[in-house]
């Protein structure tokens, strides 16, 4: 007694490259349709009956198929040694262990081949390689990477015109349709559409690190010199030490304080640096106090309560005979409009045409250059 | 006379029992009491939830909330607040939020009660489907309606008109943001306009988009139930209740002038004033520690030199550094491996990273808030160079 295997289901896996290998080995159970550019199991095929006797056939055609994609279900068959090679009208098919399997699985194949020993394969080593480097996915034949990485006898092989191709005709179509084939790299609709999101994603990430960067990053504005006239230094000097005078916080466009210090004035933002509300000066307290989150400066504008982080920022200032002329509020209105329309963030340093920088001290108490101006 | 005293009782500003209660909850509303308390009691609600959601008891709490607050309203500081066109969706807020509050837990406290007696949920066997045509467009059709009417009645009623131009010299006192953005005004107190504009809203928001995929256990999914996910629930009810309707409620009712705090019914006097002192950690560790410890090698003062090529401003502020770096990198660990020892296996080390690091920030704001009401910190790290302030 000899087992045999034999074929009781057929199908054919994705990835098809519709050559006429298999219809050319079993006609009556493939049927090649290139109009439809498909592959297809006769329908007298689909029964198990009819695939039996069939089996040689069938096992030989999944052998040679250049993308192994013929797939099918076998059993195994006990026969008498003097029917081996039979067709054998088999009724065991429930008892029978089913395997599946590709082209490999048939290894009673020689046994049964009796008459017709399979025909030799072509075995040109370009085209094994090419077929290795070959994949087939959705349909078409694709060279991963293209050809760029290919061996070179892929490359020379996928260069010749079909004529020159060797001669082996189901080969010559893998070949054919390689070279037909779109290599990965060019664009197709999913490749630019996974580009495009790539690129998306990068812009916003790009964007929003480089918007880090800009909002972390010193602030540096290059303004011309402006001045405020401010009255008679007397005025100010008639002030008791500590009082304030709010007569330019109206200032269009933005205004400040003079402060009467024990032997100094100085004039001081009335912006928050906290995010930009205007604090009231309240005499009682002898503090400004901002109304939106509450911080807390003292007379001289050094913030001590409340979440502002920095002393409210100062103007330069000087007396120029007996006039007091107070110097930034041209800049400070432009840094304070673009603070505005940034949203976020006061720039902290101002540049001068003549070369004076005006900047925030670490922690420090003022600003650097507020010129003092003495008595 | 019977009607006087009565008056008193119920009105009056002046001596009586109502002006001793309401000296009471003005003392009372101090943050760090106010906040306090409103966490202690939405622990009991979690720990009580199948009493007081029982219909009477939780009609007897609507009921004494709403006379406490028309009672409240009498008050002239209060009824202020309260009658601001701008402000009046709080009073709807604050009846909203318990009416759902109580209706998701009072079924929840159902279902469990079902599930420990073995008895099928309230969902189970519920067929609630209805047909588009004409039941649900009839119902959406008359919410259409009464929606619009009642918009339109509100809008006739309570005018919102166009405030005058903005004056440098008259500003608002308090200036105070839509009622619904009061929380993240109040965050602004605390943290840089960076973290509490920008950092912290998009956080809640990321949280709430990831909580699926941090959240993977089924429990819960489709039926409502405490009992089965009480430390999920209990995690979320804080975020909402305390890190969003009490902090608006705190910026409503309790800001005042200059940002102060003030009591419900106290008058929002612009002149009063309030000491405050606030100070960085860099300020306690290398000028209040020193001074304390008082010895001779440490004196106290900011370091204001570089060394070894590391900035003064780095050294200065490297307790800050140490200590938020303890906090989100350091004990996220720790807790990974002692008390959520169970939760790190079950959803790994991706997530516990997420989970732990939305976690943090959200516990970072009040661990802030009490340490600014209670001690007077300004910031953990005052990098002021960086305008990295935390």
């Amino acid at each position: 007694m000899a087992t045999k295997q034999l074929v009781t289901k057929v199908w054919i896996a994705p990835g098809c490259i519709v050559c006429d290998a298999c219809e050319t080995t079993a006609p009556d159970v493939f049927e090649v349709q290139h109009e439809n550019n498909t592959c297809i199991i006769r329908p007298a095929a689909l029964d198990t009956e009819f695939c039996k006797p069939r089996s040689e056939a069938i096992v030989q055609s999944a052998e040679e198929c250049p993308v192994d994609v013929i797939k099918f279900d076998t059993i195994s068959v006990e026969v008498p040694d003097d029917q081996a090679g039979a067709p054998a009208a088999a009724s065991t098919g429930d008892a029978a262990s089913a395997a599946a399997g590709a082209g490999k699985a048939a290894p009673a194949k020689a046994a049964a081949k009796v008459a017709a020993p399979p025909k030799p394969k072509v075995v040109d080593p370009a085209i094994q390689a090419l077929l290795a480097a070959t994949t087939v996915r959705g349909g078409n034949v694709v060279i991963d990477g293209g050809l760029k990485h290919a061996p070179a006898s892929v490359k020379h092989l996928a260069k010749l015109p079909a004529d020159q191709l060797p001669p082996d005709a189901r080969h010559q179509k893998v070949l054919e349709k390689s070279k037909a084939a779109k290599p990965a790299d060019e664009p197709t609709r999913r490749n630019v559409m996974v580009a495009a999101g790539w690129g998306f994603m990068a812009a916003i990430g790009g964007g929003s690190t480089l918007a880090f960067a800009r909002f972390m990053s010193p602030n540096v504005l290059e303004v011309p010199d402006p001045k405020v006239p401010c009255g008679p230094l007397s005025k100010y000097l008639a002030m008791a030490p500590g009082d304030v005078n709010e007569d330019f916080k109206p200032e269009k466009p933005s205004g400040f304080w003079i402060i009467r210090e024990e032997d100094r004035i100085v004039a001081v933002s009335i912006i928050c640096t906290h995010l930009g509300c205007i604090p009231s000066w309240l005499p009682n307290d002898r503090k400004f106090k901002c109304p939106c989150h509450g911080s807390g400066f003292k007379a001289n504008g050094v913030n001590f309560e409340g979440p502002a982080p920095r002393p409210l920022e100062r103007f330069k200032i000087y007396a120029d005979g007996d006039k007091v002329i107070e110097t930034a509020r041209r800049s400070f209105w432009r840094w304070v409009r673009t603070t505005s329309r940034r949203g976020m963030i006061p720039r902290r340093i101002l540049r001068f045409e003549s070369g004076i920088e005006l900047r925030v001290s670490s922690r420090g108490f003022a600003m650097r250059l507020s010129r003092i101006c003495r008595d | 006379m019977v009607t006087m005293n009565f008056y008193n009782l119920l009105a009056s500003d002046e001596g009586g029992i109502a002006s001793a209660i309401k000296a009471k909850l003005n003392a009372w509303s101090d943050p760090k009491y106010f906040v306090t308390a409103t966490v202690v009691l939405l622990i009991l609600a979690l720990i009580t939830y199948r009493r007081w959601t029982k219909p009477r008891n939780a009609a007897l709490l609507g009921l004494f909330f709403l006379a406490f607050y028309v009672w409240s309203a009498t008050d002239r500081n209060f009824i202020k607040i309260i009658a601001k066109p701008d402000n009046v969706p709080i009073t709807i807020m604050l009846v909203a939020t318990a009416v759902v509050t109580w209706l998701a837990f009072r079924q929840a406290a159902i279902n469990d009660e079902r599930m420990e007696r073995g008895e099928p949920l309230i969902e189970s066997g519920a067929d609630d489907k209805v047909l588009v045509w004409p039941d649900l467009v009839y119902t959406e059709l008359i919410c259409l309606i009464l929606c619009s009417v009642v918009l339109v009645v509100w809008a006739i009623l309570l005018k919102a008109p166009l405030e005058p131009a903005a004056n440098p010299t008259n500003i608002p006192n308090p200036s105070k943001a839509p009622w619904y953005f009061l929380g993240l005004q109040e965050l602004l107190v605390y943290f840089d306009p960076w973290i509490a504009g920008v950092l912290l809203p998009l956080l809640i928001i990321q949280g709430l988009v990831v909580l699926p995929y941090i959240d993977k256990n089924p429990r819960g999914n489709g039926y409502y139930s405490f009992k089965e996910r009480k430390f999920v629930i209990s995690v979320f009810m804080f975020g909402w209740v305390i890190m969003w309707i009490v902090l608006i409620v705190l910026g409503t009712f309790l800001r005042g002038p200059n940002w102060n705090i003030f009591g419900p019914y106290e008058i929002w006097d612009p002149h009063r004033l309030a000491a405050l002192l606030n100070v960085n950690v860099s300020d306690i560790f290398w000028v209040v520690l020193p001074s304390w410890l008082d010895m001779s090698w440490w004196k106290p003062g900011l370091p204001t030199e570089s060394f070894m090529g590391i900035p003064a401003y780095l050294i200065r502020e490297s307790p800050g550094w140490i200590l938020l770096g303890f906090y989100f990198a350091v004990l996220p660990g720790l807790l990974a491996v002692t008390f959520f020892k169970k939760i790190y296996k079950d959803i790994g080390f991706i997530r516990y990273a997420i989970f732990w690091s939305l976690m943090s920030w959200m516990f970072l704001v009040p661990i802030k808030m009490v340490l600014r009401w209670g001690f007077n910190l300004k910031y953990f790290l005052a990098q002021t160079e960086w305008f990295f302030n935390v």
